[in-house]
C-alpha cells in the first residue's frame, strides 16, 4: 500500500500573481500610461490585489488567511475579494464617473479572468530556439483549447503532422503514457522520448 | 470559435462523451439496491445495476460511528480485490491506522491482502496540515496518484475533514473536488459527518450545509439506541441494543430502492446489510446489533 504524504505542487502561485499583476497593468494601458497619468502608486495595490486574487480562486482561501499570509488587514482582503469587476471596468472605459469599489481588486479579478481564459503560456519563443527546444511552442499552441486530461490518442489528431528531433509524431506517441494531465505533462513525455 | 473553446453543446455531441450507465461493486447487498431499467421485447425490465453507478460520486453521510467509514473501506477493498485501483484519501484517520483497519476487514472476508494492498494508494491528510487546509495542494497530488497510479476509483473520508473549521467554503469546495473527479473521471465516495441533531428524516440528513446538493447520490447510515417498551415492541429487540440503518436517500443517475434497510455491524467490522426495516418491524427480519 503506497502512501503519500507530502502535497505534490503543480501551481506556482508567486508565477500565476506576477502575470495576473502584470494583466493588471495592460488593462490600465501599461505601464507607461500610468507614469504618464502619475498613477505609479496604484502599483502596491495591484501587487496585493493580484496575490489575495490568485490566492482566493486557486488555493481557495479565506480573507483571514490570506490577510495573514499577505500581512494585510481582513477588511482590506476583504474589499478586494468583493469589488465588483465589471463596475470598476466601467469605470476604467469611462462610461461611469465614480466607482465605489475597490479599484485595485476589480482590476485583478478581470486580470485574473483574462489570465485563466486564455490559459496563458508564459514561455517565450526566443528562448526556446536557442535551448533546441522551439518544438515545444508548436506543440503548445497545437494544444490550446483542448480539455485536460486527455488520452495520447486524442493528441494525434492535433499535432500527428509535426516532426520533432527528426522523429514523426505519430511514432513518437506510441512510447507516450495512455493519459495525460496536462501540456507540461505532454512536454516532458515528448522530451523523455526524444531526449 | 475551435469545438473546445465552446461552453455549449448540441445534444448529440454529447453521445461518445455520456458514461455508460453500469454498476461499480461495492461487495454488499447496496449492489441490488441500485437499478436501471432495460427494454426486452418493447417493456421495460428493472434491472440490479451490480454497484453504485460507474462515474458517479456518492456521498455516504450519517451521525458518529455509524459505519460510514467500515462501508467505504469495504468498497475499497471490495474494488482492490478485484484489480482495480482506489486512491484513498484519509483525512481522519493516519494512514497506518488505515492499513490496520483494511488488513483486518481483508482477513476478516477472506480476500487476498497481498493484491489488495498493491492496489490501494493513500493520500494521508490526516497528518499534513497542507494537504488538508489546501483544497488545490490536495487536488494536484490526488492528479498525481490518478496519473501515475492509473487509479479507478476515489474514496475520501472524510469531505467534511477538509472545511470542519471554515463551514462557510463548504459548498465551494465540495464543488471543486466533485468537478476535479469528474475531469479525472473516478468513481467516488465522499464520507461525510452529520451531528446528531440532524434527524435521519430531515434534508440535513444527507450531509449538512453543501454535500448532498452537489453529489450524484446520498447513502445515509444512521443508529438507534433500544431505549423504551415501545421500541422493543416496534423493533423486536430487547432494551439497550443498538439498531443500524441504511438507505439510498437519492441518485439522480439512477433508479434505487428507496426503503430503509437494517444492516450488521460484524466483529470483523464489515458491513451486512440485512433486510428492509418494514420487514422486521412485521416481525420477518432479522435485528441489528444486540
Amino acid at each position: 500500500m503506497e502512501v503519500i504524504d507530502k502535497a505534490v505542487r503543480d501551481i506556482d502561485i508567486d508565477a500565476m500573481a506576477e502575470q495576473v499583476f502584470q494583466e493588471s497593468i495592460n488593462i490600465l494601458g501599461g505601464l507607461r500610461k500610468l507614469i504618464e497619468y502619475r498613477n505609479l502608486t496604484w502599483l502596491p495595490s495591484l501587487a496585493e490585489a493580484a496575490y489575495a486574487v490568485v490566492m482566493k480562486e486557486e488555493l481557495m482561501k479565506t480573507h483571514k488567511e490570506i490577510a495573514f499570509d499577505l500581512g494585510l488587514a481582513p477588511q482590506t482582503v476583504q474589499n478586494i475579494l468583493r469589488a465588483d469587476a465589471k463596475e470598476v471596468e466601467r469605470f476604467i472605459k469611462g462610461e461611469i464617473e465614480k466607482v465605489d469599489e475597490h479599484k485595485a481588486g476589480g482590476i485583478a479579478k478581470l486580470a485574473y479572468e483574462r489570465v485563466k481564459r486564455e490559459k496563458r503560456i508564459t514561455l517565450k519563443e526566443g528562448e526556446l530556439e536557442v535551448l533546441g527546444v522551439d518544438w515545444a511552442i508548436r506543440v503548445l499552441m497545437r494544444l490550446r483549447g483542448m480539455d485536460f486530461p486527455i488520452k495520447k490518442e486524442q493528441l494525434c489528431d492535433r499535432i500527428g503532422g509535426i516532426v520533432i528531433k527528426g522523429k514523426p509524431f505519430k511514432t513518437i506517441v506510441d512510447e507516450m503514457k495512455p493519459l495525460l494531465g496536462s501540456p507540461a505533462e505532454v512536454l516532458k513525455e515528448i522530451k523523455r522520448i526524444v531526449g | 470559435m475551435k469545438r473546445e473553446d465552446r461552453k455549449y453543446y448540441e445534444l448529440d455531441e454529447l453521445k461518445e462523451k455520456a458514461p455508460k450507465l453500469f454498476g461499480v461493486p461495492t461487495g454488499t447487498k447496496l449492489d441490488e439496491m441500485f437499478w436501471k431499467v432495460d427494454f426486452e421485447g418493447g417493456r421495460p425490465v428493472k434491472k440490479p445495476l451490480g454497484g453504485i453507478p460507474y462515474l458517479s460520486i456518492i456521498n455516504l453521510t450519517g451521525i458518529p460511528d455509524s459505519g460510514k467509514s467500515l462501508l467505504a473501506e469495504q468498497f475499497a477493498l471490495h474494488q482492490a480485490n478485484q484489480g482495480y485501483k482506489v486512491l484513498f484519501v484519509t483525512v481522519e484517520s493516519p494512514a497506518n491506522f488505515l492499513y490496520t483497519s483494511l488488513k483486518t476487514k481483508s482477513l476478516y472476508l477472506g480476500l487476498d491482502f497481498e493484491r489488495i494492498s498493491s492496489n490501494i494508494i493513500v493520500v494521508d491528510a490526516s497528518e499534513n496540515a497542507e494537504l488538508r487546509e489546501d483544497p488545490r495542494a490536495l487536488m494536484d497530488t490526488m492528479a498525481y496518484a490518478i496519473k501515475e497510479k492509473q487509479t479507478n476509483n476515489v474514496i475520501i473520508d472524510s469531505i467534511t475533514g477538509l472545511y470542519e473549521h471554515k463551514e462557510m467554503m463548504a459548498r465551494q469546495i465540495v464543488r471543486q473536488f466533485f468537478n476535479f473527479l469528474k475531469k479525472w473521471r473516478q468513481t467516488s465516495i465522499f464520507v461525510s459527518q452529520k451531528r446528531s441533531a440532524q434527524g435521519a428524516e430531515t434534508a440535513e440528513a444527507a450531509g449538512g450545509l453543501a454535500v448532498a446538493h452537489i453529489v450524484d447520490g446520498s447513502i445515509v447510515l444512521d443508529k438507534k439506541l433500544i431505549e423504551s417498551r415501545w421500541e422493543m415492541s416496534t423493533y423486536k429487540l430487547p432494551i439497550g441494543s443498538v439498531i443500524r440503518t441504511i438507505r439510498i436517500d437519492g441518485c439522480r443517475l439512477t433508479g434505487h430502492d428507496t426503503r430503509t434497510w437494517v444492516f450488521n455491524i460484524s466483529e470483523g467490522g464489515t458491513i451486512e446489510i440485512v433486510s428492509p426495516l418494514e420487514d422486521l418491524v412485521r416481525g420477518g427480519g432479522d435485528g441489528g446489533n444486540r
